[in-house]
């Protein structure tokens, strides 16, 4: 009895040792790990997005707090109107966790002009295929009106073979954008202004 | 202990030098070695890994029950490749992508769970310590020469550097998987050939 109590024991210990050193690390290295991901993850996404060097555009940033989640905001103008915004969000319920993606949207034509992916922990060869521009290409001028949804679900996206999970997860995600922008197009461009 | 301290340090370099002596850790020195960089930049973070797991194992040797002993090496190791993967992102972004999905995997690596079974349970923590750099470092070296005999042939380059005129071809599939069984084999059999002639005794089968 007293074996059993004792491996127990030390086995609580060591996990929440471990555990606390590992928050530690993540709280301590949370900054640094962002600023190295938009150098490196969303700088070229946010090239593709905008067609301008990242420099320009990276530190067009503002953040719209909402009551549950706070909204990193991209922005890029076109003289000195905001002519197209890059939303990132997160689409939940990926095969492998939540995928963090980047929706861009102009806002002259009223129209997306693209979708890229900032992290995502998806299977090799099957969900991180979202990555392909193949897949991504189906985000070009849809309509900021409509929700989109995959061709199963009667819309029009094709969804990875093999990755309708992954797929699905990208569809939510960018339906909250498009939801979000609807909502709060005013708000985005005030804070914009207020920068 | 300090007659220990020289003979553990240098094991790690020839004696019992993985992959090639301890043939453990095959899988990463097949899978990203495509490069010299890629090679070092595994190789050290295992022997990171492997340093610092050896010496809290070897300290906590005396406290953890032997029937959970396994249990209680693969959290500790597994903390300290998660506490690699954040640090490898923090600061060397684009390497940590290359590696990708083996960083994390070092958690299963044979040879940090050998050492921590084979070595750091019986040993105070200093010698295990030097023991797990020895070996981490040995496997860094291996990697990286893995890594560059496979970049300069296969890509012409060495650490990104040209190293041929444009006149050399380089033998593309040298970088690829098949590539990396050829190498590897070779240089198990140079070093086999080499042990023979010199009369060492195997280590290995």
């Amino acid at each position: 009895m007293n074996d059993i109590v004792r491996m127990v024991v030390v086995l609580c210990l060591i996990a929440g040792v471990s555990s606390a050193a590992l928050t530690v690390a993540h709280v301590q290295l949370g900054p640094q790990m962002e600023k190295q991901t938009d150098l490196y993850i969303r700088g070229p996404a946010l090239e593709r997005l905008f067609g301008k060097p990242a420099k320009e555009v990276l530190n067009n940033k503002v953040v719209v707090h909402l009551p549950d989640q706070d909204v990193p905001i991209f922005f890029s103008r076109d003289g000195e109107k905001v002519s197209s915004l890059a939303v990132e969000a997160i689409g939940k319920g990926g095969f492998g966790g939540d995928l963090k993606i980047m929706v861009g949207i102009d806002l002259n034509a009223g129209l997306t002009n693209g979708m890229e992916v900032v992290s995502h922990s998806e299977t090799p060869g099957l969900g991180a295929r979202i990555v392909e521009p193949g897949f991504r290409r189906q985000w070009q001028g849809l309509s900021l009106e409509t929700p989109i949804a995959l061709t199963k679900d009667g819309g029009t996206i094709d969804s990875i073979s093999g990755a309708s999970t992954t797929s699905g997860a990208a569809v939510r995600g960018t339906n909250e954008v498009l939801l979000f922008v609807r909502d709060h197009k005013d708000d985005i461009l005030k804070s914009i202004s207020e920068l | 202990m300090a007659e220990k301290f020289l003979p553990t340090l240098t094991a790690g370099w020839w004696r019992r030098i993985p992959p090639f002596r301890l043939v453990l850790g095959l899988c990463p020195s097949l899978a990203v070695t495509m490069s010299a960089e890629n090679g070092m930049g595994m190789g050290l973070a295992t022997a990171f890994v492997l340093t610092l797991s050896n010496l809290a194992i070897s300290s906590m040797r005396n406290v953890i029950p032997s029937k959970v002993r396994i249990a209680s090496y693969i959290i500790i190791i597994a903390t300290l490749v998660s506490i690699v993967e954040i640090l490898m992102k923090a600061y060397f972004f684009p390497l940590a992508q290359q590696l990708g999905i083996y960083i994390p995997l070092i958690v299963v690596n044979c040879i940090v769970l050998g050492r921590a079974e084979g070595f750091a349970s019986k040993n105070p923590p200093f010698i295990s310590m030097v023991d797990g750099f020895s070996v981490g470092t040995g496997y860094a070296m291996s990697l990286t020469l893995i890594g560059s005999i496979r970049e300069i042939f296969g890509a012409g380059t060495w650490f990104g550097m040209r190293v041929f005129s444009d006149s050399f071809e380089p033998m593309s599939f040298l970088v690829s998987a098949p590539g990396a069984f050829l190498t590897i084999g070779t240089l198990l059999a140079l070093q086999n050939l080499f042990s023979r002639w010199s009369g060492e005794k195997f280590i290995q089968g």
